[in-house]
């Protein structure tokens, strides 16, 4: 309590004028015109180093004729969150950038400019960013007055990349279609001579319009959608969006189920982690590590699909708890399992730092300093790597972490290998937290039922540290139990920004290593 | 060293070591004919146009030690020129349209197109949106058909076996 006082007195202090809101617990709302907006907003992150943890949009229409824009500062661990609103009435287009205070803002704002057609006005780059080219001029789909399954036009038009000048600086452009089986993104590299000077990332290919297809759904009927945002992180997002979907209902979820959230939820972290540690060690051609990794994913993945039907855990999570239970028997396999594959891996672990010639890679490949990975807003494993000690499971115990606390895993090196240990200590970790559950494994009811309907306009936001790192859901309810605006952030499109700053000063060859290491989703970002 | 072969010879053979899986897929006649000339081998470039990723994931399991699809002859190229087949998973999303026609065109023939998943189906989840424009065989033939959300490694499995028309995993 002292906490939400000192933070709302400090604001209070710096800005005397502003009256803070109290929509849910855990949040302070400011409602400000938009010409206090870059101040405010720089107080937050400067002065009190707050992140900018998301930037969105919403469509009022056609309840109010206005737009709102949410600007959601995360101000460390135990901290509410802070929420500016800045509404747009009318027919007003125009609203203040604040990407030259806080640079996290650049790809939210462009974001909002193509899909709400709204400008933010001192932003030093509006070039398109989710509307690729071919795009008619005057078309932005989050607008509420375009029509869900419209058919687009198609229009000549050219994306103009960064280019740098100069004798011996060429381009090498790579994508959107790559050589391994891995999803569509274009870089565009300019080096000269072996270096990389600057590295652009465009993407968006796979642009599916997934939020306009949330509007399109009730709230109980969407969580199949979000948990088709990211295939792989699918009880990280089906989980955010059912926590924020329950925070409407005012559902309580029973215990048993938010211990099995936890459990299911460090499941999908220790497969992805294992494997992606295999595919690091594969992209600096030590296939050994990578065909152990990938045995041992497989193992994981077919133990998954024994449990639950699904290989990706598709289909557990429910609005109010899980749909599948763990049997005593189950509950053994699975802490069995996890012995051998624990020592297996150790083992393993011992052979990769045994192997001089693969650490000689990884070591200072790639560097994401701490500063950029801070001005970015950087999340999950590729912060944790690069010191920013964030880890939503800590900072907001949501499922189970409350009493099963997390030690949070912080390295600050920034290069390929402290997200490789990152990978590695949370795979412990994920293991010692299964275990963990399993002991304290409480009984009861799984699932709980909503007898309350939000009503129109009611919103809740939820957060849940996927094995990626933090996804955040907005929800906001609309008429009859459907959605007016869901807004989804997948860590990757945090990240990926980011990632074009560690490129910069290595080679070509490296950069498939220091992707893999990012391994950031197309999917959960392009939407 | 030791190390590394102790390893090996603790973790012994896991090629194999999978629940098997009933033949899914009823490929179209005209499908065996065009996959006639890759009973041995076959060539696959895979093409990601708007999926959630988890089907690619399966794709890639295919590769790892379990699966190990090489033994079936079955090879990943690294560029659709080297291609006999086109795996396409995800509904085209509008932005994909343009890539995915380009890589068609590269291939050469004779080439089989393969749908992965609900979505290159039938856009699965995806259907109708602005974004989306059509399944897989809106914008290029399709000749094989694996549904699923997604399809199980060893469903994949099958399924080529079976286009091939080769000894399935299951009667060895
Ligand atoms: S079929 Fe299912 S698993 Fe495959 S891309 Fe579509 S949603 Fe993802």
């Amino acid at each position: 309590m002292t906490d939400r006082l000192s933070l709302e007195q400090r604001i209070q202090t710096a800005f005397a004028d502003l009256v803070a809101a109290h929509p849910h617990d855990g949040f302070l709302q400011y409602r400000i015109d938009q010409s206090r907006l870059p101040e405010v907003a720089r107080f937050l992150h400067e002065r009190l180093k707050g992140r900018l943890a998301l930037l969105f949009a919403i469509d009022c229409r056609p309840r109010a004729q206005k737009y709102e824009i949410q600007y959601l500062f995360a101000l460390g661990a135990g901290q509410p969150w802070v929420l500016l609103t800045v509404e747009l009435v009318g027919s007003a287009s125009l609203f203040t950038s604040i990407t030259p205070s806080v640079h996290a803002a650049q790809w939210y704002e462009r974001e909002i400019r193509d899909l709400f057609g709204l400008i933010p006005q001192g932003h030093p780059d509006l070039r398109r960013l989710v509307r690729h080219e071919h795009w008619p001029q005057g078309l932005h789909p989050l607008q509420k007055a375009f029509p869900w399954d419209k058919t687009m036009g198609w229009q000549q038009g050219e994306y103009r990349f960064r280019h740098i000048e100069g004798e011996g600086v060429f381009e090498v452009p790579v994508g959107p279609i790559h050589a391994g089986i891995i999803e569509p993104g274009h870089f565009r590299f300019s080096v000269a001579g072996e270096p990389i000077m600057q590295l652009e990332v465009r993407h968006f290919w796979k642009h599916r319009g997934i939020e306009k297809l949330f509007e399109q759904c009730t709230l109980s009927g969407a969580l199949p959608l979000a948990e088709r945002v990211s295939g792989d992180t699918t009880i990280g997002h089906s989980l955010a969006y059912c926590q924020a979907v329950e925070s409407l209902l005012h559902l309580e979820i029973p215990r048993r189920a938010r211990f099995l959230r936890s459990f299911f939820l460090e499941l999908e972290r220790l497969h992805n982690h294992i494997g992606d540690v295999g595919a690091i060690c594969n992209d600096t051609a030590y296939t050994l590590a990578h065909a152990h990794c990938s045995r041992m994913k497989e193992q994981l993945m077919q133990l998954n699909d024994w449990l639950t039907g699904s290989r990706f855990l598709r289909g557990t999570m429910a609005i109010g708890g899980v749909t599948k239970d763990l049997t005593a028997i189950q509950q053994r396999a699975v802490i069995d399992s996890l012995d051998r594959i624990e020592k297996d891996f150790a083992e393993l672990e011992s052979i990769i730092f045994a192997n001089a010639s693969l650490t000689d890679r990884l070591e200072t490949t790639g560097v994401l300093t701490e500063r950029t990975a801070w001005d970015h807003g950087a999340v999950g494993v590729v912060g944790r790597a690069s010191g920013i000690d964030h880890d939503v499971r800590r900072d907001r115990p949501f499922a189970a972490y409350d009493e099963v606390p997390v030690h949070t895993v912080v390295y600050r090196y920034g290069d390929v290998r402290a997200r490789l240990r990152v990978r590695m200590d949370e795979i412990h970790e994920s293991i010692r937290l299964i275990r963990e559950i399993w002991q304290q494994l409480p009984h009861g009811s799984i699932l709980a039922a909503a007898d309350h309907m939000p009503q129109p306009g009611e919103w809740a936001l939820s957060a849940v540290e996927s094995w990626r790192g933090e996804v955040l859901y907005f929800v906001m309810a609309g008429d009859d139990g459907h959605i007016h605006r869901c807004k989804v952030r997948d860590p990757s499109f945090v990240n990926w920004p980011a990632i074009q700053w560690a490129a910069v000063g290595n080679i070509i060859p490296d950069f498939p290593l220091i992707n893999k290491s990012f391994n950031l989703s197309y999917a959960g970002n392009d939407l | 060293m030791f190390r590394i072969l102790k390893k090996s010879l603790k973790t012994g053979l896991v090629t194999g070591q999978y629940p098997q899986a009933q033949p899914l897929v009823t490929p179209i006649p005209a499908a065996h004919e065009k996959a006639a000339p890759f009973k041995s081998s076959l060539t696959i470039r895979e093409v990601d146009t708007g999926s959630c990723n988890a089907c690619e994931m399966e794709m890639n399991a295919l590769t790892n030690p379990v699966y190990d699809v090489e033994r079936f002859g079955v090879h990943i190229a690294a560029s659709p020129r080297h291609a006999d087949a086109l795996v396409v998973t995800g509904p085209v999303a509008v932005n994909m349209e343009h890539p995915l026609k380009e890589v068609y065109k590269q291939t050469p023939h004779p080439k089989l197109v393969i749908a992965l998943g609900d979505c290159a189906i039938n856009c699965g989840i995806f259907k109708g949106s602005y974004a989306v424009t059509g399944p897989v065989e809106r914008h290029i033939p399709v000749d094989v058909r694996i549904p699923g959300c997604p399809p199980r490694p060893v469903e994949i499995l099958e399924a080529l076996a079976s286009i091939r028309s080769f000894r399935t995993p299951s009667d060895e």
